[in-house]
């Protein structure tokens, strides 16, 4: 079954339309000729807003015979793959001597453990957070290296949390320190990344475009270096990142690298962002699965929104603001409300697992060769604290994670812990990670 | 041309006893002051006697009003004032200005302890001003290299060609900081970001070849060149003797061959979108490697068009397109700042007024050499702001600073707002934009932001209003004479955006005017603040009860004092902005009190209120209008610039030209420091 050479990514969606609707081929998939090498890990995480209203989230009981309580109850069909993860927490969002400024701090704390500078613009530095540490081993061998997502876009100028530039608050991954990587809101957009837009032209077409872009990188490459010469480092800093995004746009066009098919999709062609929110959330839960089974890329991170966001939930009946209740202030009736806004978080998680492991892979499920992380960076809405997090683990990563369990760890166990593991499970060796203080014991089982 | 007051002094003051009254003794080493009589500014900000010395003025209120709780054996709220160095330069200067911010704002020492007197407190501020913050005030701070944003990709392209494509649609959001969406050190270039911008030069160079009115302009360029002699570098020396690099008529012979005529014509096309592209003559060598594509094409038989075409996605994509370089032409120039080149204040003067590239006019007086002259410059700025496309500063700026962008993610409860429509919602953006256009355009006082009598309305939103005799979509002018409504304060975008989605919120309505009208920003609330101190709020209480609360808690009570009455002011307005006499079954109440004990009632106390704070407004508008012109945070070092800019504004009968010039003319605008390697 070695014969992919003729069947390019670009020529199975040819002729398709709107519709990638492709057949399974075996052709397509990546060298590894069948069973010789294992399917690779996906590294994905997925982050929910404001926290959690915790007594209708943590499961009662211990261990596989582990309870779903109300919000994790959509769950159930999943619940043998999930992890349940009690007891860890960001330190590093405390305020430690910055002053309140919650909501940013853990938005750029969940996934960089890192302390971030308290500054409306200048200097501001945070850590490359763990799915950008992983992009950047992981990610040499896909199309991209990193897929960034979300359902709610940048701020529109204005203020944002105590002093803390809107970049924070808007931003879950970290290139570098000082380089967020903005998400992408808009499912069309991402879906003609990933797949590009219609094409027309023959082999021939598709050539000469490749070399006319590599002429109009090269050239460009060429004024960034010439400019790189004359000015100061940091606004090195800022052409540096240009020259990185033009690298990698480089690299894709030279490597012409086979691409695993996807099965028979019902995805369609999206047309923008959808109104409804669950239909937008699943929309990019449908994607990050896609370019996942097409092996596009192996790190996706997913915010279901930005840290403080205040959107209402008019499709679960809540015409209040999210954040406006999470400060319920012990109302019976806002705490209510706010765990139907979990729950209808956490649906949209579990329908991006019910994707992922309605996709065969290898001898198993695509969702057995992942880890998804799921998680807020505050614990309760109304304290602001980073303690105790809700946080679940989901996949098996290629049988290095053993789910279907709810762990409960001692208390003040740095989330990073989690994520030094998660970095090994990708094959990412690291000794230390954000504020970690060791690898989280216990996932294997 | 600078000085430098330098505070090496360190000041102690040591806690000696242990309970009780509290033995302290101030340790001074030494005040230097090195030459005051240098200070650029021409203001005689430090001279001997204006400044309180701090041991006699400052120390005694540290002793007794601070240190109870701040001291190093205390620390609440990690705040330590008996160790901190006194230093304009150091880290420590931002507890300084925590200081002055929660004097000035009354929120420190908490209601309920002895809190400093009136005077105690101008003279503690004062000195602060005198000493901490106004000793770097020589050098402005440097502006990071920007890229364009989405708004002025957008009007850059639109410009460049004649066509509205709005390729940055589909660009990754700006992040944003010091409140706008264009400041070069939250704008990075993400990964997906560089794809667009090649993605994006391609469809935009493909969409000009398409349309043949703009195919035209790109084409059938004017051959005349205004660039002086020499600011393109020297003519390239090509090893083919016929290839020769011509630009005009008169750079070679007449006679030539078919390919050579179409590369000539190339160079040209290239010369002047480049030119207009990059902000600044193209210099030869780029022209030359630029017109590679068009020889190659050429050489591969495919003509001179395929080449072309990419030679002008090559300037889409070049850095030198794509952000603002300010670069020293001279490195050898020691001075620690230096003036930009006139074509890049051209730059910095169109995307202020305009948000955009600049016209041809600009380009002119750029190569004339002339822009800078201070007549020049106010004469440009009165000219783009007449022009209608300072309609970008209304969008753009105003937009921003009063946050009615927001107004996009508006999402009321339909429950309780059942005729919030899309119609409504872009009126309410309409008439906010319309009428800070007017102010701009009219030039007219910025205190009419206001209290200004007239508004901009349509039938839709007149109606909202209950504002009678408005027929149509058209907006018009209306009289707000004998209404409640006057100023910026009570149109319906600002009251909608500072609310719940589904009440109004007086914390955030008295926060929204704080911040963005008075320009005091409300002190962070001390860490729990959000704690659910208080427990459940019995059921039936009125959100004015509920925010009475606040009061009970003396860490809360000393900035609710100040917060919680503007937003009550404001409580006849709904939280779309209608006029209501109830909320629910109860009876507004749109008193407040002021801390000083003084009342006031409803939207007319307010604006009398805030006409009386007309100096502070002036201060605010001007911070954020500079913060919004250069593209960066304002630092300690501008203040004596922003101090000169109120002045100004003052003496020009506050007038919105009148900033905007005194803004376009002054050094942190006009100058930047020279290349400081960073370690």
């Amino acid at each position: 079954m070695n014969h992919r050479q003729g069947i390019s990514r670009r020529a199975a969606l040819r002729g398709l339309g709107v519709s990638v609707a492709l057949p399974l081929l075996e052709a397509m998939l990546p060298t590894r000729a069948s069973g010789a090498a294992a399917p690779p890990a996906r590294l994905a995480f997925v982050y929910a807003p404001n926290g959690k209203h915790m007594p209708a989230w943590t499961p009662a009981r211990l261990g596989v015979d582990y309870d779903l309580p109300p919000t994790l109850e959509p769950l159930r069909a999943v619940k043998d793959d999930v992890l349940v993860l009690s007891r860890l927490s960001l330190p590093k969002a405390n305020g430690n001597g910055d002053g309140p400024g919650d909501h940013a701090r853990a938005m750029a704390t969940f996934l960089t453990g890192c302390q971030i500078r308290k500054t409306d613009g200048a200097d501001i530095r945070a850590g490359i957070s763990v799915d950008q540490a992983a992009a950047a081993v992981v990610g040499r061998s896909t199309r991209f290296a990193s897929l960034e997502v979300g359902c709610e876009g940048g701020r529109d100028g204005g203020t944002c949390d105590h002093g803390y530039s809107c970049a924070y608050q808007t931003n879950l991954s970290w290139r570098s320190p000082s380089q967020p990587v903005a998400k992408e809101v808009n499912p069309r957009l991402v879906f003609e990344r990933l797949f590009g837009s219609p094409f027309s032209g023959g082999r021939d077409a598709e050539a000469r475009q490749a070399r006319d872009r590599r002429s109009v990188l090269d050239f460009v490459a060429g004024d960034v270096n010439e400019l790189n010469g004359l000015l100061g480092a940091g606004d090195r800093r800022k052409l540096d990142e240009y020259l990185t995004g033009l690298r990698e746009v480089e690299r894709r066009i030279q490597a012409s690298q086979p691409v695993a098919e996807v099965g028979q999709s019902r995805l369609t062609r999206p047309t923008g962002v959808p109104q409804d929110f669950a239909e937008h959330a699943r929309l990019m839960g449908d994607l990050v699965a896609l370019a996942f089974q097409a092996d596009l890329t192996r790190v996706a991170t997913f915010a279901l929104g930005n840290d403080g966001s205040n959107r209402s939930f008019r499709e679960v009946g809540v015409s209040e603001g999210h954040h406006d209740l999470s400060h319920h202030g012990g109302d019976p009736e806002k705490q209510a409300k706010l765990r139907r806004i979990n729950r209808f978080h956490v649906e949209q998680f579990a329908h991006l697992l019910g994707r992922l492991k309605a996709t065969k892979e290898g001898g198993g499920t695509l969702l057995d060769n992942c880890l998804v992380v799921y998680g807020s960076g505050i614990r309760d809405g109304d304290r602001h604290d980073h303690d105790d997090l809700p946080v679940l683990l989901a996949g098996r990563g290629g049988g290095k994670v053993r789910p279907g369990r709810h762990v409960r760890y001692s208390g003040g166990t740095p989330l990073t812990n989690l994520y030094l593991a998660l970095l090994d499970c990708v094959g990412v060796e690291s000794v230390a990670f954000g504020d970690s203080t060791g690898k989280l014991p216990s996932l294997g089982g | 041309m600078k000085w430098w007051l330098l505070l090496g002094m360190m000041l102690y003051v040591m806690a000696v006893g242990g309970c009780g009254a509290r033995p302290t003794s101030i340790l001074m080493d030494r005040l230097v002051v090195e030459d005051p009589s240098e200070e650029p500014d021409g203001m005689a900000a430090t001279g001997e006697g204006s400044v309180p010395a701090f041991a006699e003025t400052v120390a005694p209120l540290l002793n007794r009003y601070c240190l109870d709780c701040h001291s190093s054996e205390k620390a609440r709220g990690d705040v330590v004032l008996d160790s901190l160095a006194i230093d304009s330069e150091g880290k420590e200067v931002v507890t300084w200005q925590r200081v002055a911010q929660v004097l000035r704002f009354g929120a420190m020492p908490p209601v309920g302890k002895p809190r400093p007197t009136p005077a105690e407190r101008d003279a503690w501020n004062a000195w602060l001003d005198a000493t901490v913050f106004r000793a770097t005030c020589a050098t402005p701070a440097r502006v990071t290299l920007r890229r364009l944003n989405r708004t002025h990709y957008n009007r850059t392209v639109q410009d460049l060609t004649g066509l509205d494509l709005r390729p940055a649609d589909e660009f990754p959001a700006d992040d944003v900081g010091y409140g706008f969406d264009h400041v070069g050190d939250v704008l990075s270039v993400p990964p997906v970001l560089a794809e667009r911008y090649l993605a994006a030069a391609e469809r935009v160079v493909n969409q000009v070849f398409q349309d043949p009115a703009a195919r035209r302009r790109l084409l059938e360029p004017p051959a005349e060149d205004f660039v002086p002699y020499g600011a393109r570098g020297l003519l390239p020396v090509r090893d083919e003797p016929r290839k020769v690099l011509r630009l005009s008529a008169a750079d070679g012979p007449a006679t030539l061959d078919a390919t050579q005529r179409d590369l000539d014509r190339a160079g040209l096309v290239l010369r002047v979108f480049a030119d207009r592209a990059y902000r600044r003559p193209v210099r030869y060598d780029e022209l030359t490697r630029l017109l590679r594509f068009v020889e190659e094409s050429q050489k591969a038989g495919e003509g001179t068009e395929p080449g072309l075409k990419l030679a002008l996605q090559a300037v889409l994509a070049s850095p030198h397109f794509l952000f603002f370089v300010e670069r020293d032409d001279n490195p050898m120039r020691s001075a620690s700042t230096s003036p930009l080149n006139d074509w890049e204040l051209a730059t910095r003067l169109s995307y202020f007024l305009w948000g955009s590239m600049p016209d041809e006019t600009l380009f002119r007086l750029a190569a004339l050499g002339t822009l800078h002259q201070p007549r020049t410059l106010r004469a440009q700025v009165r000219r783009l702001l007449a022009d209608p496309r300072s309609r970008a500063l209304a969008q753009d700026f105003a937009g921003q600073w009063l946050g009615t962008r927001g107004l996009q993610g508006l999402a009321p409860d339909p429950a309780r707002f059942p005729d919030f429509d899309e119609p409504l919602r872009r009126a309410m953006l309409t008439e906010t934009e319309l009428f800070f256009d007017a102010v701009v355009r009219e030039d007219r006082s910025v205190r009419e932001f206001l209290d200004a009598d007239w508004t901009y309305l349509n039938e839709r939103l007149a109606r909202h209003y209950g504002i009678p005799g408005v027929r149509g979509e058209e907006f018009r002018r209306v009289s707000l004479a004998d209404t409640q409504r006057g100023g910026l304060l009570t149109q319906a975008s600002v009251l909608s955006i500072t609310s719940n989605p589904t009440r109004t919120s007086p914390v955030k309505r008295g926060r929204w005017i704080l911040e963005n009208l008075l320009g005091d920003p409300v002190p962070t609330p001390p860490p729990g603040a959000d704690n659910l101190k208080f427990g459940v709020t019995p059921a039936g209480s009125t959100l004015r009860q509920r925010l009475e609360r606040h009061r009970a808690d003396p860490a809360c009570a000393s900035c609710h004092a100040r917060l919680d009455p503007l937003g009550f002011g404001l409580e006849n307005f709904d939280a779309l902005g209608a006029w209501r006499t109830h909320d629910d079954d109860t009876r507004i109440d749109a008193a407040g009190v002021w801390p000083d004990g003084s009342t006031f009632d409803g939207p007319a106390g307010l604006r009398a209120y805030l006409k009386s704070r007309g100096d502070d407004f002036d201060r605010c508008l001007t911070e954020k209008l500079l913060t919004y012109a250069l593209g960066r945070g304002l630092t300690l070092t501008d203040r004596c610039a922003v101090d000169r800019l109120v002045r100004q504004l003052a003496r020009g009968g506050h007038r919105f030209a009148t900033l905007a010039e005194a803004i376009v003319t002054s050094d942190p605008f006009l100058k930047r420091p020279s290349q400081q390697e960073e370690p």
